[in-house]
């Protein structure tokens, strides 16, 4: 007696009503993290290419609790419906599996991060190289620990570089929450959920360019600057360790 | 107006031309012909330019157009006469013999959101299921019961076929036939249930278990069912059911740590129902019928190819659970049935053994 996830409405997933108490922690001065990251510490990163044989390019990427698919198809035939292009096109998708949530959810397509990831990617991708034709880059977030996107962003153009597909450097992202008076890098779900304000930063480490900057919340201007640094050096640690995942892959297809 | 994309070294392989149409009836050039040879092919025509070292190393490769094509090539021409040369040597391209199946491999717990988590590798085919639980009311007709919703996803990044916005025709198919499976095997409680679903019962009509059960392929490469259906019953045999208690409110609120040491005067509902019994688990295989042969476990292209596929679905004891043979050209003789189901057989026994191990390496940890 299977019932159809449709007619599942009425259903509930439990709470521990304990949980709803804790957020009163992070406005306290001295507190630790959940994870007992220090407050500039990033999570520990890993990244895999070459996880889904089918595609042209794919990465995986794991920051603590937040796991990511990324896949890259093409450069294939456009849309029928589109019109002639000189340039190629980029076509990009995110979404999230029904599990992905702490309450489950529709798994269906985010919208807004796949307008985000597009315009995080594009700067950076030499379209010229493949006209007419579109690249694919299709992410899926297998489950939700906070920082989603930055994370979607950082591995996406690990795919694209996997494929082959030729760009002026690999795009790294990270972000920065603002609780209170502190700065948290890479913030974990919790976090975010009671942030004050976030900055999340994509550019290319290598030219020193930011592709996309966005601002959202309540931060003020010397923690702006200070957020922007923060985040610029960490984008520039995890473009090393980028590079080292694709150098490792490179040299095993080579043996 | 149509066009026919054709892949460079294919079509100059064969592009020729003997001036056939420059001649009337009687054999005399229409016009004057060019100074320069005709073009000949590599492929066929007098001059064959036989390439050595892509040759394909198959005996009797002699006579045939193969032999003077380039392997990718005639591959990708001629699909089917590819296979078969392989097929007559009982190897596939893979380098299997054709009862193989692919290195298969399980890791539970790969969710850390989800109750119940396993990822599934059958070749480079990889599914990953996950198990959420959540509340509902049981209906009139059975109080005592939760309930099992299976889902099936094949998200845009598994394969190029798939679009966003247009799901894959595969997807609700396999979902009906992974929800048939599981849960038709979970109503013959009196013969070998999988899961009663009295034991996600919490509150005798009042509140009780839905397990949602979502299974996303993460790369498709064939035999997807197989691997869907192992991740399934992976994903089952890993489930933590959460301890509950029921609030003032009549709603089920998950215990904490705390609130189980103490010991207060909130008591837990399912103390003893942390896991679910898995009396016995289906295992399928799924095989390709092509002409008299049997091969086991198809990738994509073996199965894009050979289209008559039959699925055997057995349980842990040997009974037979379900079978599918979704059409296909090719017609099945029993006989070609009962070697399905004797691979199948020995099939059970090697996936038995991979969860079994599975199993044993989450209880170390």
């Amino acid at each position: 007696m299977a019932a159809k996830p449709g007619t599942a409405s009425t259903t509930y997933s439990p709470v521990d009503p304990t949980h709803k108490t804790k957020p009163s922690i992070f406005t306290d001065s001295d507190w630790v993290r959940p994870d007992s990251r220090g407050f500039h510490q990033c999570r520990p990163a890993f990244f895999r290419t070459g996880a889904v044989n089918s595609a042209s390019g794919s990465a995986y990427a794991e920051f603590g609790n937040t796991k990511v698919i990324v896949s890259v198809f093409g450069p294939r035939e456009s849309k029928k419906a589109m019109m002639y292009s000189d340039i190629g096109r980029l076509n990009c998708n995110v979404s999230y599996t029904t599990f992905a949530t702490p309450v489950r959810g529709q798994g269906s397509d985010n919208k807004e991060y796949s307008s985000m990831l597009h315009k995080a990617l594009e700067g950076a991708i030499i379209l010229e190289s493949f006209p007419k034709t579109t690249v694919d880059v299709f992410a899926l977030v297998l489950e939700s620990g906070g920082s989603d996107l930055p994370v979607v962003i950082s591995c996406a153009s690990l795919a694209l570089a996997d494929a082959g597909i030729m760009m002026y450097d690999l795009v790294t992202s990270v972000s920065v929450s603002c609780l209170g008076k502190n700065l948290l890098i890479d913030p974990i779900l919790e976090e975010e959920s009671c942030q004050d304000g976030s900055l999340m930063i994509a550019c290319m480490p290598s030219r020193y360019e930011v592709t996309q900057l966005t601002v959202t919340g309540e931060l003020s201007a010397p923690n702006l600057s200070e957020a922007m640094q923060l985040c610029l050096d960490a984008c520039a640690k995890l473009a090393q360790i980028m590079r080292s995942c694709l150098k490792e892959a490179a040299s095993a297809a080579e043996e | 107006m149509f066009f026919r994309i054709v892949h460079a070294p294919i079509f100059l392989c064969f592009f020729a031309s003997d001036r056939r149409h420059m001649k009337d009836p009687t054999g005399n050039w229409i016009a004057e012909p060019p100074s320069y040879e005709p073009i000949v092919a590599e492929g066929e025509g007098a001059f064959l330019r036989i390439k050595k070292q892509k040759r394909m190393g198959l005996p009797n490769a002699s006579e045939d157009l193969s032999s003077e094509m380039e392997v990718d090539a005639f591959r990708r021409l001629f699909p089917l006469r590819y296979f078969e040369r392989h097929l007559t040597e009982s190897i596939r391209p893979d380098a299997r013999p054709l009862r193989k199946a692919r290195d298969t491999t399980i890791a539970l717990g790969a969710v850390a959101s989800a109750d119940g988590s396993a990822l599934a590798k059958i070749g480079s085919t990889t599914m990953l299921a996950a198990i959420k639980m959540e509340v509902m009311t049981p209906s009139l007709e059975s109080p005592d019961e939760g309930c099992i919703a299976i889902d099936f996803h094949m998200p845009p990044i598994c394969s190029p076929i798939v679009r966003p916005g247009r799901p894959a025709e595969a997807a609700p198919v396999l979902s009906k036939q992974l929800s048939d499976t599981i849960t038709r095997h979970v109503n013959f409680v009196l013969h070998s249930g999988m899961i009663n679903l009295k034991e996600l019962s919490l509150v005798s009509g009042k509140a009780a278990w839905m397990a949602y059960l979502d299974i996303y392929c993460l790369d498709a490469d064939g035999a997807l069912f197989d691997a869907a259906l192992l991740s399934a019953v992976a994903a089952f045999s890993h489930l933590q059911i959460p301890v509950v208690s029921l609030d003032y409110d009549g709603k089920i609120v998950i215990m904490s740590e705390e609130q189980k040491e103490e010991n207060s005067e909130t008591k837990p509902v399912n103390k003893e129902k942390r896991k679910l019994t898995l009396s016995t688990i289906p295992f399928s295989l799924t095989c390709i019928l092509h002409k008299s042969y049997i091969l086991a476990d198809p990738t994509a292209e073996e199965e894009s190819i050979m289209e008559t596929l039959v699925t055997v679905v057995l349980d842990s004891s040997g009974q037979l659970v379900s079978l599918y043979k979704p059409g296909g050209s090719v017609l099945v003789y029993t006989s070609a049935v009962q070697d399905c189901v004797a691979l199948t057989r020995q099939r059970v026994k090697e996936l038995q053994n991979i969860l079994d191990d599975a199993i044993s390496g989450m209880e170390i940890d």
